[in-house]
């Protein structure tokens, strides 16, 4: 079986500094990866190579089987980008627009206009539990409501590869709370092969099957189980944590 | 070993730029040095000058050719060559509102400025009233500055121009007077041509699809004036006023409309094809283009040529 | 003098059709423009047209066809900057601007002098727009629709978050690049036709305009270029009336529009 990512001694640079380097990593199909790592340490960075945001200063890294500037399923892809809270708040669009734009682009004015499109949108903010303000405008929402649209977006297209940079950063312990729980159905249910990038590592542990431990190379890269039973569990968290984090696992 | 060589290369290279422009300047130092250096701002000014003062004097235009000098602003090389001048020709504030702050920044203490229109009251422009409509415009309460296109007080200017350079170098004052003379009597000659030529005209409106600079012109010899915009170029002017031409055009059976020189016509062409007129260039005499510069064009012959079209627009009969 | 009468003269009509065409294509430009922070592209593109006209006459080309080559360069040397060196959107349109005029002002002095006033052949008036503009106006209008009708979706997916658009498979420097030498060839036609006043104006007011009361961002589009039309209509009729300069009288119905608009968001007619 082909691996939906895959990268081979990739390594990346901002300006002279290297941020990754010599990544050699699969990620299968169903797979739920929770990316981790301190501030800084490239999480971000390597989502974006995944999506030819940042060319690769050596080696390579596959999505789906293609190199990024070479990618033909785009529309299997479903990205939350950490930044999506830096826009342009006077933005003159509504919530439906801004959701449509997870959809691949159609030529023309009415291109999202389509009826499976409309399904798609209107499936999207339900899932997100935004219908009840899809007619209003995204500068006009609370920070949470935002970044609902903005997993909305990323779910609208019901893609195979779903990425999300800190997805649950704003949002409330509840709406958290059943994010975590559509994600993992995706994942179990409907086979959503998921990249979840967060600092929240008690509650990942619950959901994630794998742990990629980030420290600009790779650390750790394994099951949860495996994660909670090596060194390395205990050297970078220390005993203390190690309940909290492998609760399930014990 | 390099180091040593490095900086001996870049110390040689410095100071032969150095020599070089030192030696550049003092060569024309030297070869202008018995000539009174004069700077004129505008093209009228630039040539009484260079008339008054024939081989004695230097005269140079400050604004370049081209350029409109109502929306001149000048730049630091033109405040430096009128820093290197003995003597600065303009010829009022409302023409050249710049030259004051110009002048406020040098320190030249030797520098005589002469405001050439010193003396010559300025006329609010009044639009000659076309008949039919008695709407008031805007500018109206402007003073006209284009005093040079009145051929009598271009002659006082003349006076001014002459004395400022007698009092700078008075050794050459007969030759100044003698060719202040020649020039006042060419004023002169044009003058009567004029009043002779204008006075056998069919027609007697001006329709001018520029500026307002013929004020006095027209004042002078009878006629009545109608421009597309104010005193400056950059003036918008309003719809009504082109349908006021536009019909003045019309009732009057004029078969052509003026046109302003350098800037484009496009206003008059406007006009032109909404009444089936034709072209014709009144030439304001602001400033002339590099072409006519490098020709050695003449104010008086730029005045000949505009009377000749006047002649052609209104149909007169010699 | 009536306004029948008033209509029937030639270049009130030109002014009035080519005028709307122009304010439909600058205020649907405008929008784009301004939402990605980029206002003040007329005016700078303008800038570097004074640079590129100078050119033209010293080296006696005819200017319009240096023009539109070096204003369509910069345009892409201000993206491509935003782009590679993280400089701020007004800082590049500074950087390019400053760069036009400096251009300019060193040919015109090296060359002492030219044999037409620069200024007066770049900046038209709406008043003096001739038969062929007029279709030049249609013509532009028209690619400028249609290519933002045929890219729709990636232009708006673009304009919200560049970065997306390129992580959902847009081609954004395609995009950018039509887009930038449409906005080009618009900033060097539109000056020669109406001016820079004008076109600067309707570059921004229309579009600050329809996003005081858009409601999405296709409504945002229809209110800005209809905005924009009005403006040109009443602002003819309205100097006509009271014998403005036509021009000037736009820009003021624009700020009239503007402010309408304000006043009815801030009264929540539109935002429940
Ligand atoms: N645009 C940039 N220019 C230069 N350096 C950058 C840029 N973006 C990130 N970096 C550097 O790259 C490294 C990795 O950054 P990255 O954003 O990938 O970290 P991260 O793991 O996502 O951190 P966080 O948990 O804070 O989101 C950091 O050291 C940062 O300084
Ligand atoms: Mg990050």
């Amino acid at each position: 079986m082909q691996a939906v990512v895959s990268a081979q001694d990739f390594s990346c640079r901002h300006n002279s500094a290297e941020v990754l380097s010599d990544l050699s990593f699969e990620v299968g199909e169903g797979d739920y990866v929770a990316l981790v790592g301190p501030n800084g340490s490239g999480k971000t960075t390597l989502i974006k190579a995944m999506l030819g945001l940042i060319k690769a200063a050596k080696g390579c890294i596959r999505v789906f089987g293609y190199h990024p500037d070479e990618q033909e399923e785009w529309s299997k892809i479903g990205y939350l980008p950490q930044k999506h809270l830096s826009f342009n708040q006077g933005f003159p669009s509504t919530v439906r627009e801004i959701v449509g734009l997870g959809l691949p682009a159609k030529k023309t004015l009415s291109g999202r206009n389509r009826e499976a499109d409309i399904e798609a949108i209107d499936k999207a903010l339900e899932l997100t539990n935004i219908s009840d303000i899809s007619h209003k405008l995204i500068g006009d929402l609370s920070g949470g409501q935002q970044q609902r649209v903005f997993i909305a977006r990323a779910l609208v297209n019901e893609p195979k590869l779903l990425i999300l940079d800190e997805p649950t950063t704003a949002l409330d312990p509840e709406t958290r709370e059943n994010f975590f729980s559509l994600v993992n159905g995706l994942n179990k249910e409907k086979n959503v092969t998921v990249i979840f990038v967060t600092h929240d590592m008690g509650t990942i542990g619950k959901y994630a099957s794998k742990l990629l431990y980030l420290d600009k190379r790779i650390i750790f890269y394994g099951s949860f189980d495996e994660f909670c039973r090596s060194d390395s569990m205990a050297h970078f968290f220390g005993e203390s944590s190690q309940h909290i984090i492998c609760h399930k696992h014990n | 070993m390099r180091k040593p060589f490095h900086i001996l290369c870049s110390a040689l290279v410095v100071f032969v730029l150095l020599v070089s422009c030192e030696t550049k300047k003092q060569t024309i130092e030297v070869n202008r040095n018995d000539k009174l250096k004069v700077v004129a701002t505008i093209f009228p000014l630039y040539d009484f000058a260079r008339l008054i003062g024939g081989e004695a004097v230097d005269v140079s235009l400050l604004i370049p050719p081209g350029t409109e000098p109502h929306s001149f602003d000048p730049r630091p090389e033109n405040i430096v060559s009128a820093g290197r001048a003995a003597i600065f020709v303009y010829t009022n504030d409302t023409m050249e509102p710049w030259a004051g702050s110009m002048l406020k920044g040098l320190s030249s203490p030797g520098l005589v400025v002469v405001q050439a229109g010193r003396g010559i009251a300025l006329t609010e422009e009044h639009r000659p009233d076309d008949g039919h409509d008695g709407h008031r415009h805007g500018h109206e309460d402007a003073p006209d500055p284009h005093i040079w296109l009145d051929f009598d007080k271009a002659r006082k200017m003349v006076d001014t121009i002459v004395e400022s350079f007698i009092s700078v170098n008075p050794a050459k004052k007969e030759l100044y007077l003698g060719n202040a003379k020649k020039l006042k009597d060419s004023l002169a000659g044009l003058d009567q041509k004029f009043s002779a030529a204008l006075k056998t005209c069919k027609h007697n409106t001006i329709v001018h699809g520029g500026h307002f600079a013929f004020g006095y012109l027209a004042k002078r010899y009878g006629l009545k004036y109608i421009s597309a915009s104010g005193f400056s170029p950059d003036a918008e002017p309003s719809p009504q006023n082109l349908v006021r031409m536009s019909k003045t055009l019309k009732k009057e059976g004029l078969k052509h409309i003026f046109y302003e020189e350098l800037v484009t016509s496009r206003m008059a062409e406007v006009i032109a094809k909404e009444t089936g007129a034709s072209l014709l260039l009144l030439h304001g005499g602001h400033n002339i283009s590099k072409q006519e510069l490098d020709n050695g064009t003449a104010f008086i012959s730029l005045m000949e040529r505009n009377l000749d079209n006047i002649k052609e627009g209104l149909q007169c009969r010699r | 003098m009536d306004i029948l009468e008033f209509l029937s003269y030639g270049f009130i009509r030109r002014a009035m059709t080519a005028g709307s065409f122009i304010a439909v294509l600058c205020s649907v430009l405008g929008v784009l423009l301004v939402l990605r922070r980029l206002s003040l592209m007329g005016d700078g593109l303008a800038h570097v047209t004074f640079g590129s006209v100078a050119l033209g006459l010293a080296m006696k080309v005819y200017p319009l066809y240096v023009s539109i080559p070096v204003v369509m360069i910069s345009s892409v040397g201000i993206l491509k900057m935003i782009e590679r060196a993280g400089i701020y959107g007004d800082a590049a349109i500074g950087i390019v601007s400053s760069l036009g005029i400096a251009v300019g002002v060193v040919i015109a002095s090296a060359s002492g002098g030219l044999n037409v006033d620069i200024l007066s052949y770049l900046f038209g008036n709406i008043l003096s727009i001739g038969d062929a503009e007029v279709y030049i106006s249609m013509f532009l209008a028209a690619l400028v629709l249609l290519t933002i009708f045929f890219y729709f979706d990636e232009i708006f997916s673009m304009t919200f978050d560049e970065e997306f658009a390129k992580a959902s498979g847009i081609n954004v420097n395609r995009i950018n690049l039509i887009l930038a030498v449409l906005t080009s060839v618009t900033v060097v036609l539109t000056m020669r036709l109406v001016g820079i006043m004008l076109t600067s104006a309707l570059l921004i007011l229309p579009a600050v305009t329809a996003f005081q009361i858009g409601r999405g961002f296709k409504h945002t589009l229809f209110i800005a270029a209809a905005s924009g039309v009005t403006s040109v209509i009443t602002g003819i009729f309205v100097s006509f009336c009271l014998d403005l300069p036509a021009g000037a009288s736009i820009v003021l119905i624009n700020f009239a529009l503007f402010f309408a608009a304000f006043s009815l968001r801030r009264f929540n007619v539109f935002h429940g």
